[in-house]
């Protein structure tokens, strides 16, 4: 029985390959589409999963208050590290301190590679489940030691053994390899963790760690917990929540709440807001999912369509076999193989198509997804999914042609009823409201980035340059680099800063100034900076000066941006003071010497945070600033820049950022997230044109008696052409007035996470009409100016 | 073998209500031909489908074989139908996209007759209606009569009870006309008994008996042998 079935579709498909292809193809494109998603959405889902015991490991976050405002992160002061180990290690099977992840110059032989790693504690490896692939496993115990990737390991000893092999870090630390790991993979958070040097090695050598260990107030550093098995985070939480508080009553004012981030919320849900946990990431896996289930459900819609529109022509079929003893039960299951076999035949497209844009869609969306063939759970799921699609399908169609009466069919009077097109509009109707709603809501993302992206900055980002200086080689000697950066011609000012100029690295609080309001917590973002910091960005002085080398009392000088003023409500901040306070050793008060306009420095999406710019008076900068000289080519003054950085520092390789570049990584994000709707939205209508050129085809089949008679009667073929495509104009007329407020709706709801946002212009609307209802014309035209333009004797003759 | 008594069926549009079969009773005994004519719209083809079991009556009785049926629900007509009644119609009714030997195989295939009892039965019948030279075409690649051919065998292939045939000869020429009629004549000595819907007087007479049917009612009814 099966088999017949299988032998009626195969030969229908064949004998309509128009209204075949159009289906195959539909549902392909909306089945790729859907794999696609659904491989980036599991690979989402299982980003650390390759952490075995991912269950139980967490990182340490606080929530602090400043001024009744929460903010939340997982930078926390190095004393937590002992209070836990002192008061609850039996919740923990490890207690890992870590710095940031930063990048450090690695040596051996002639070789100078730039890594990202990480100085964590002894436990790190275990903590990590690295796969040891030479060496050993405790490669951290010894304080001149290195654990480097594979990959690195490639790059810097080739085919030599590294075990045992000293590497030198940023040109002055020789470290023995104790041990070679896995490479680990990018869909883990420590994916750029190409090194770990012990912890014990950083505490000991950077000069800027001395005496924090017990300074709760510097919150420079991460804490990575594995907690034991008879315990879970809630439990743990509840434990330590309050032992920042307890311990130091300057930090105390701030009411820090400590918590454990499961490994499983890093990557998906690590937005907070006032200290809630607001989501993140998942908030994309939904949206993509949504989108990929709306572009099948569009192919789908395009196999009810056709096959219900042709219901006609497989009536007599349904006739005759229930005359000859079939049941609905069986014609339902019938039309379902069939709609079985067309979405079989899809699939195996659609895998096809996979596979070719596979590359590409990793591309575009930053990942590296390998096609997983020998995942025996893929193919039952992939299983499962044939079956739901052929279900949704073909549900409708296998009900609707079974329904027919024999009687009236095989007496030929069979006629579908005045109604019977009614769900077929509506369900285009569907497509097209998901369709138009897909391009409105893609112009708002491109809109909401083009308008950030025209954000005034509020320094001159173009022709900028940055040269990370972090290692101690560079100490000292900001000014003479300076000068002979500039004497080079290739730049014509420079000036150092603690952090690059697209992020803030360090916030402070703790200042006391004349007016300052009672109970108010400050909390500013601190870059130290040099001499010609306004010069060489570009940066708009409001009041008061730069730092200068005219003025020796600079060493104690402090520049503003004008929403630090507002923020900290200083009236005539020129002259006045901010003062360390409650310290045992307070600095000396610094001097508010100028006022600056705000830099756009993080989220370009984010208003300016209130800014404090302090003066570097030990050249001890992370960062050199150079502005290019605009009268040379860039390649003219980075060759010549090279020149003079190799004069200087022949054993560290010659590294540079541009600043305009930098802060265009700050759209990336959002930039993915267009790019793929974009593409996601290009398919959905193409799918949705391709159902309405099957339609408009099915249309113009049947009128064809109509079109020959009008035409007799004179008919021009521009009557004919508005008489054909009008039905189809309205359809997605109604389409636009559903689809236009509902994306009113969500995309305005989308828009509320950007602080500095764009507003949904009516022109978006516009273009998104006029774009559905041309693309909406030229599908139909081609099937309706096809039947005016036919002769109507071979019309009046098909009857 | 079929008993109908006060058989009625109405029509309903939104306007008015047209009665089919206008408390209609006849019998036709086991093995008998009986032909039923009459003008279009007199009700013939719409008695033709409600013996067949592809329509319900709305009033009165049908016994099939003893058991009363009017109220059946489609389920166990289907069931009725698919072992006991056969048809062949003026149109052919063949499907285009199976040739033949599949047309012909199709009713065994509902009844859940073995593949290999299947391919027997078939050509068996195929060789009986003179068409095995062509089991492998597809319908649009015959004539007329050679359909209809194909229809025949379809209709006898599960040895039914009971066939109908609702025009045979409309869309045949006479040769080919007069060739499906000697078919359904072998059939009938065979012993199956034959209902015929026709507008043919010289179809008719192959039959046992004539009803002639009129606004839903019986007016007539000849015997011929």
């Amino acid at each position: 029985m099966f088999k017949n079935y299988l032998k009626i579709a195969f030969r229908n498909l064949l004998k309509n390959k128009v209204y075949s292809f159009i289906n195959i193809s539909g549902l392909a494109i909306g089945m790729a589409v859907t794999i696609m998603i659904g491989l980036w959405i599991v690979d989402e889902l299982n980003f650390n999963n390759y952490f075995k015991d991912k269950a139980h490991i967490a990182q340490i976050y606080q929530s602090q208050e400043f001024n009744g405002v929460k903010g939340t992160g997982p930078a926390i002061p190095r004393p937590l590290e002992f209070a836990l180990r002192e008061g609850y290690k039996d919740n923990f099977k490890h207690i890992i301190m870590s710095s940031w992840t930063n990048s450090r110059y690695l040596k051996y032989g002639d070789k100078n590679i730039n890594r990202n790693g990480n100085f964590m504690q002894e436990g790190a490896p275990d903590l990590l489940n690295l796969n040891i692939i030479s060496g050993i496993k405790d490669g951290l115990k010894e304080k001149n030691s290195i654990m480097i990737s594979e990959y690195t390991a490639k790059a810097l000893f080739d085919s030599e053994n590294p075990i045992g092999k000293i590497i030198k870090v940023n040109n002055q630390d020789d470290l023995v390899v104790t041990a070679v790991y896995e490479t680990l993979p990018d869909n883990t958070s420590f994916n750029d963790t190409d090194f770990i040097i012990p912890w014990k090695h950083y505490i000991t050598t950077q000069g800027w760690l001395m005496g924090t260990a017990d300074q709760w107030g510097n919150n420079s550093f991460q804490l990575f917990v594995q907690i034991n098995d008879n315990t879970t985070m809630d439990a743990v939480t509840a434990k330590i929540k309050d032992v920042k508080k307890n311990n130091d009553k300057d930090v105390a004012q701030f009411n820090p709440q400590l918590f454990l981030l499961p490994m499983k919320d890093w990557h998906l849900r690590s937005n907070f807001e006032n200290g809630v946990q607001t989501g993140g990431r998942i908030e994309n896996v939904w949206l993509f999912g949504v989108i990929g289930l709306f572009v099948l459900l569009l192919a789908c819609i395009n196999f009810i369509n056709l096959s219900t529109a042709r219901s006609e022509k497989r009536a007599t079929e349904v006739g005759i076999r229930k005359s000859i003893g079939s049941n609905r039960g069986q014609l339902i299951f019938q039309f379902l193989s069939e709609s079985f076999l067309v979405v079989f035949l899809s699939f195996v497209s659609a895998i096809a198509i996979v596979l070719l844009f596979l590359n590409g869609f990793n591309n575009l969306a930053s990942k590296s997804i390998v096609f997983p063939w020998t995942s025996i759970q893929f193919w039952e799921i992939s299983l499962l999914f044939v079956l739901f699609t052929a279900f949704i399908a073909g549900s409708y169609p296998a009900l609707y042609l079974s329904s027919f009466n024999p009687v009236s069919v095989l007496k030929g009077t069979f006629k579908a009823g005045r109604f019977a097109a009614l769900p077929r509009k509506i369900l285009v109707v569907t497509q097209f409201t998901v369709s138009i709603a897909l391009i409105i809501g893609t112009l708002v993302v491109m809109s909401q980035i083009q308008f950030s992206k025209d954000r005034p900055v509020g320094y001159n980002k173009e022709g900028l340059i940055q040269i990370p200086a972090m290692s101690t080689e560079f100490l000292g000697k900001a000014d003479l680099m300076r000068e002979q950066f500039i004497a080079s011609g290739a730049a014509i000012e420079m000036s150092t800063s603690s952090s690059p100029t697209t992020e803030v690295w360090s916030n402070r609080a703790g200042y006391t100034w004349d007016g300052k309001p009672e109970g108010f917590q400050e909390d500013l973002a601190y870059t130290s900076v040099s001499y010609e910091f306004i010069e060489t960005l570009g940066i708009k002085l409001i009041a008061g000066r730069g730092f200068s080398r005219e003025f020796a009392s600079d060493s104690n000088a402090v520049i503003l941006n004008s929403t630090a003023v507002k923020y900290m409500g200083i009236q005539d901040p020129i002259g006045k003071y901010m003062r360390d306070a409650d310290t045992e050793n307070p600095e000396p008060p610094l001097i508010i010497v100028g006022i600056v306009e705000d830099m756009v420095v993080q989220s370009p999406y984010s208003p300016v945070k209130q800014a404090m710019y302090v003066f570097d008076s030990d050249q001890n900068a992370s960062y050199y600033n150079l502005r290019l000289n605009p009268k040379n080519s860039v390649s003219q003054n980075l060759e010549l820049i090279e020149k003079v950085f190799k004069n200087n520092f022949p054993n560290l390789p010659f590294d540079y950022q541009f600043v305009d570049q930098e802060y265009a990584d700050k759209f990336r994000s959002e930039e993915r997230v267009a790019s793929l709707a974009k593409v996601f939205t290009g398919l959905a209508i193409f799918i949705s044109c391709l159902g309405l050129f099957g339609l408009a085809a099915f249309v113009a089949e049947q009128r064809t008696k109509e079109i020959g008679v009008r035409k007799i009667l004179g008919a021009s073929v521009k009557n004919l052409w508005m008489l054909l495509s009008k039905d189809f104009i309205i359809l997605v007329i109604i389409s636009l007035l559903i689809a236009s407020p509902i994306a009113y709706y969500i995309m305005s709801h989308w828009l509320q996470k950007f602080s500095y946002r764009t507003n949904i212009s009516w022109d978006i609307f516009a273009i998104a009409c006029s774009g559905a209802l041309i693309i909406t014309i030229i599908t139909v035209s081609f099937q309706a100016i096809k039947a005016a333009t036919s002769n109507p004797v071979d019309s009046l003759r098909t009857e | 073998m079929i008993q109908i008594t006060n058989l009625e069926k109405f029509y309903r549009t939104e306007e008015v209500q047209t009665i089919a079969l206008n408390k209609l009773s006849f019998e036709v005994k086991k093995g008998e031909f009986v032909a039923i004519m009459g003008p279009s719209g007199c009700g013939k083809s719409t008695l033709l489908n409600i013996l067949g079991l592809l329509d319900d009556p709305d009033g009165g009785s049908f016994k099939f074989n003893g058991e009363e049926v009017a109220g059946y629900n489609e389920r166990k007509r289907s069931e009725l139908r698919k072992h006991n009644v056969g048809f062949v119609f003026q149109s052919f009714n063949l499907i285009d996209e199976l040739t033949v030997f599949e047309n012909v195989e199709l009713p065994l295939i509902y009844t859940g007759v073995k593949p290999a009892e299947r391919v027997k039965r078939v050509e068996e019948v195929l060789e009986k209606m003179q068409i095995m030279h062509r089991r492998n075409h597809f319908p649009q690649q015959l004539s007329g009569g050679q359909q209809q051919r194909v229809a025949v065998a379809r209709a006898v292939v599960n040895n039914p009870k009971l066939i109908l045939a609702d025009e045979p000869t409309g869309n045949l020429d006479s040769t080919n006309g007069n060739e499906v009629m000697d078919l359904l004549i072998d059939l009938n000595e065979a012993g199956t008994t034959i209902i015929m819907v026709t507008h043919s007087e010289h179809d008719a007479k192959y039959s046992h008996r004539i009803i002639r049917m009129l606004d839903g009612q019986k007016v007539t009814e000849n015997i011929l042998i």
